[in-house]
């Protein structure tokens, strides 16, 4: 009980950090540049937050079981090849939009199957998977890019109804549904179970093969999801797609606050955690820093968040005794 | 234990022993090595160099690495010197991608060319060129300036940093910036790497900030669709045109929507037939003379022999009206 | 097939890696005898080099336990490859210029070994901020432009063949190996190691210096990155800043087909430097029969889930 207090000081601790970074960060930009603190900007970067919010929540289940899984990238690429395909053939928009998650399910259920029943580590067996899928997509692209495709998807998905993008209504939809199964359903609490310890919760009688699959399936839906998004908003499908979309996530969500560890979980703090990253490369690209830093203060901000917190749980716990005397 | 290893052995020495034959030599081989494989660019490069093979009668192998790191493309190679193929000609990322095969390769009688990214110093036998660097950067330059004056601000969105025929003709562009339109703002290059995420992120980024561009260079054909559709989602269609060295086929539908105002490229596939042609004549020994013709090519070929460059011609321009004759 | 199902651990793995080795020679020999020259032997070593100091590296990381795990090593080699050349412009003695390289990696490599040991910072994490650092500052230094330069003493040893046998395989790769090898098995250190990845309460609780130790363990391997940025260098005749691009993959590949746990505490170094021999001559092997490349990330891909997934069988099985 106590621990799970703590954990939960602890992760509010950490959300708070970023709203305010965001917060500050958000005021300087503003006052260093005078494009930045526009509605038209706000919308951009929303809109290229949307591929990273969806993996993202995928991998934060995935963290918060205890696995991971680096071949997101390359598992929204061969969805991306399916709903582009459907897209060319003229297929009805709305089947086209499902085909993404449907994809990133069935590669979800594979990688399952690998890491799950195969017992190979996570980071291993997805590292392989990595490779095979990396091949498919070269034999399904057959070499080509699918470029110039029909805009039928991105009108579906450019409405916005009540003013609000439909983008934004589909990731709270996907946010709200996810929260719930972790908070109102048992389901949330076998992850995280899973996540503190596999050998305790098989014994607490949890069935922990089918919530580990569950979540690799669930990861690969949202995967796939974002997969749609992606060629509807950009309509091409290259052979580099997705090509940094896994590490990219796996420092988003755990710069929110989820625990590679397992055990814990930040739905806030992924959707923090991916806001900030990419306020910080538009802010900085609109300021004159060059983009080819911009890899570099991901890396560093990653750091610095958890470096800042190590020495501050440091610096409390020893108060703490000191108090104690 | 031990006696497990030692057949394990046994039969890896005699499998070598038993298979030292030479192969039977038949037609002449010529290989290209482009920077990336699945890219259309290349693709069209290699169905050229198909169309020459078949017709001059020599063997055509294409290879080239998943990613666009040096070290790749060097193993590439150096498993062709091996293999013994006759011409090798490769679309370097960077000098480094032959610099330490050059020597084996003139040892062992092998014809080591550049095609399409060049690696001046590094001793090949001759630079296959679409056009020259400073050609592509003017071109560029001057057909926008026909279009968005010569006092515009111009952003210009590049693939990789470490691509060396990029940055030659960016620093083209520049230098024809400097010189002839001294009003001209040239924004300093961004990197996108090779998504078309990347690409948009990026070149949405540089309209927000600078409000008043007018124009925006996709250098590396990955970056075209990018940087086409966010100049689409932005709905700055007509204020801000996006050009670059972009395929008819991947910016058809941005030159008909008027994304794009035009295009410069060359033909890969001539390229390519272009390639396998210099490498039959390497290997035939024949010198290039100042102007060669090529069979298939309407004008003759120039070579300049003071660099070692052999050049396909200027480069096209395509634009909504012509965009549809051609199908690379 | 009865002496196969016996063996375990590190005997395991290296037979199985020879079959897959005997099973790649056999089928050059079919499809492509004139494969077999001198010159292939020694691309297949030239090629290795990199890859097999850092997958070194990367093992001793990995087999320290703790989660172990090094994703900045290619960051490390690109921004090792071009700070030395740096140095060298900015007026450092060119014969000085190898110490600097493996001097700067030991040095990036410390640096991951205090986010994890006094920091706490869980490696996979650590790791990959030092790689967005590492690989991006190189980048973002030199614009991504190559630093040429290099004293041409130092490119006869990095071009230089032996016998057919590449100058640095021979006299960084080897030893390193020989030296690694030596440690792990023969000394106490070793023993260290092992026991830290095997059960790091109990080594704790015997009193060896777990956080000491594995600090130590990053600057080795960060040493080991730097010695892979020297023989880039050395090569190619220049420093690239995405030299080391792809690195922490193939080299995480290359230590888990070499047997190393990835919990630590097993494995031996023997079997990495078998598996970055196959590896490199797999692909050689595919380049010779002109498969197309994107062949090999698959192959290797499917290669390392078959492995994995042996060795989980094969424990069933007793």
């Amino acid at each position: 009980m106590r621990q799970s207090r703590t954990a939960l000081h602890a992760l509010n601790g950490r959300e708070w950090s970023l709203l305010a970074a965001c917060a500050v960060t958000i005021l300087l930009f503003s006052v260093a540049s005078p494009y930045f603190a526009t509605s038209g900007n706000a919308g951009t970067i929303l809109r290229n937050s949307i591929e990273l919010l969806l993996a993202g929540l995928g991998m934060t289940l995935l963290l918060a079981m205890g696995g991971i899984d680096v071949s997101i990238g390359i598992v929204m690429g061969l969805a991306a090849i399916g709903v582009g395909n459907a897209l060319g053939l003229q297929m009805n928009p709305v089947l086209t939009a499902l085909i993404g998650p449907a994809i990133g399910a069935a590669l979800g259920f594979i990688t399952a199957t690998v890491v799950v029943l195969g017992r190979v580590p996570a980071i291993v067996g997805t590292l392989g998977l990595l490779g095979v899928y990396r091949t498919a997509i070269f034999v399904l692209l057959g070499g080509q890019w699918l470029s110039g495709l029909p805009t039928g998807l991105t009108n579906l998905l450019s409405v916005s109804p009540l003013g609000i993008p439909f983008a934004a209504w589909a990731i709270a939809a996907v946010y709200l549904a996810v929260w719930m199964a972790l908070r109102r359903a048992p389901y949330g609490v076998h992850l995280l179970a899973i996540g503190n310890s596999e050998e305790k919760a098989r014994l607490s009688g949890i069935a922990v093969v089918k919530v580990r699959i569950v979540t690799f399936v669930i990861s690969g839906a949202l995967t796939g999801l974002a997969a749609t998004f992606y060629v509807a908003n950009y309509r091409n499908v290259e052979m580099t797609i997705g090509s940094s979309l896994s590490l990219d996530a796996i420092a988003a969500v755990v710069l929110g606050g989820t625990s590679i560890m397992g055990g814990r979980c930040s739905l806030i703090g992924t959707v923090l955690g991916v806001l900030l990253l990419r306020i910080l490369q538009n802010g900085l690209l609109l300021v004159g820093v060059p983009s080819l830093w911009q890899p570099v203060v991901t890396g560093g901000l990653l750091i610095g968040v958890l470096a800042f917190e190590s020495l501050a749980n440091r610096i409390s716990i020893a108060n703490a005794g000191w108090m104690r005397r | 234990m031990r006696a497990y290893f030692n057949k394990v052995l046994a039969v890896s020495a005699l499998a070598i022993a038993v298979s030292t034959a030479a192969f039977a030599a038949d037609k002449p081989k010529v290989a290209f090595v482009p920077q990336l494989i699945g890219i259309p660019y290349f693709n069209a490069m290699e169905a050229g160099g198909k169309r020459a093979a078949g017709e001059l009668g020599v063997d055509f192998i294409y290879s080239g690495p998943v990613d666009t790191n040096p070290v790749d493309q060097l193993q590439i190679v150096q498993n062709l010197i091996d293999q013994g193929v006759n011409a090798v000609s490769v679309s370097v990322l960077d000098a480094s991608s032959i610099a330490p095969v050059v020597e084996a390769a003139k040892a062992k009688g092998i014809k080591l060319f550049t095609s399409d990214s060049d690696a001046p110093d590094s001793g090949r036998a001759v630079y296959v060129a679409q056009a020259t660097d400073e050609g592509l950067g003017t071109a560029i330059i001057d057909e926008l300036v026909k279009r968005v004056g010569e006092d515009a601000k111009i952003g210009i969105v590049s693939g990789e940093a470490t691509a060396s025929n990029l940055n030659a003709w960016i620093g083209f562009m520049q230098k024809q910036a400097a010189a002839k339109y001294p009003k001209l703002k040239l924004l300093e290059p961004q990197y996108a790497g090779g998504t078309a995420q990347r690409a948009a992120q990026i070149a949405g980024d540089l309209m927000t900030a600078n409000p008043d561009i007018k124009a925006i260079i996709a250098v590396a054909s990955s970056t075209c669709p990018g940087v086409a559709q966010a100049i689409e989602t932005a709905g700055k269609i007509g204020s801000v045109i996006g050009t670059g060295y972009c395929s008819p086929n991947t910016a058809r539908s941005y030159l008909k929507s008027g994304a794009f105002g035009f295009t410069v490229l060359w033909d890969p596939a001539q390229l390519g037939y272009l390639t396998v042609w210099a490498g039959k004549q390497l290997i035939d020994g024949k010198a290039f003379a100042a102007e060669n013709t090529v069979p298939g090519f309407t004008s003759p070929v120039t070579y300049d022999a003071s660099k070692g460059i052999l050049l396909l011609g200027p480069p096209a321009i395509f634009t909504a009206d012509n965009v549809d004759k051609f199908d690379f | 097939m009865k002496t196969i199902r016996n063996l375990k651990g590190p005997a395991l793995v290296l037979s199985l890696l020879t079959c897959l080795w005997v099973i790649v020679i056999l089928m050059l020999a079919l499809l492509k005898p004139s494969a077999f020259s001198l010159s292939t032997t020694t691309t297949i070593l030239q090629f290795s080099t990199i890859l097999a100091l850092v997958s070194l590296g990367q093992a001793i990381v990995i087999l320290a336990g703790g989660a172990g795990i090094d994703l900045s090593v290619g960051g490390n080699v690109s921004l090792s490859a071009i700070l030395g050349m740096l140095a060298l412009k900015a007026g450092l003695p060119p014969s000085l210029l190898p110490i600097a390289c493996i001097a700067i990696g030991a040095l990036l490599g410390a640096a991951n070994g205090l986010l994890v040991t006094r920091l706490a910072i869980l490696p996979l994490i650590a790791t990959l901020g030092t790689l967005f650092v590492y690989s991006g500052v190189a980048v973002a230094i030199t614009g991504g432009a190559a630093l040429s330069g290099v004293p041409a003493w130092l490119l006869v040893w990095g071009r230089g063949v032996v016998a057919g046998v590449p100058v640095p395989f021979l006299t960084l790769a080897v030893p390193a190996f020989i030296v690694a090898g030596i440690i792990l098995t023969w000394t106490s250190w070793g023993r260290w190691v092992f026991a830290m990845g095997f059960n790091e309460r109990s080594a704790r609780l015997v009193g060896i210096p777990v956080d000491r130790a594995r600090l130590l363990l990053y600057a080795i391997s960060g040493a080991l990155a730097g010695a892979a940025a020297l023989i880039s260098i050395a090569w190619l005749g220049s420093a690239r800043p995405n030299i080391g691009q792809n690195l922490e993959l193939e080299s995480l590949t290359a230590a888990m087909l070499g047997g190393i746990a990835i919990s630590g505490g097993l494995g031996g170094v023997g079997g990495v430097m078998a598996a970055v021999i196959l590896l490199v001559t797999l692909k050689t092997g595919l380049l010779q029969l002109n498969v197309n490349t994107i062949w090999q990330v698959g192959i290797v891909g499917a290669l390392l889930l078959l492995v994995l997934l042996a060795e989980r069988l094969s424990q069933r099985w007793r």
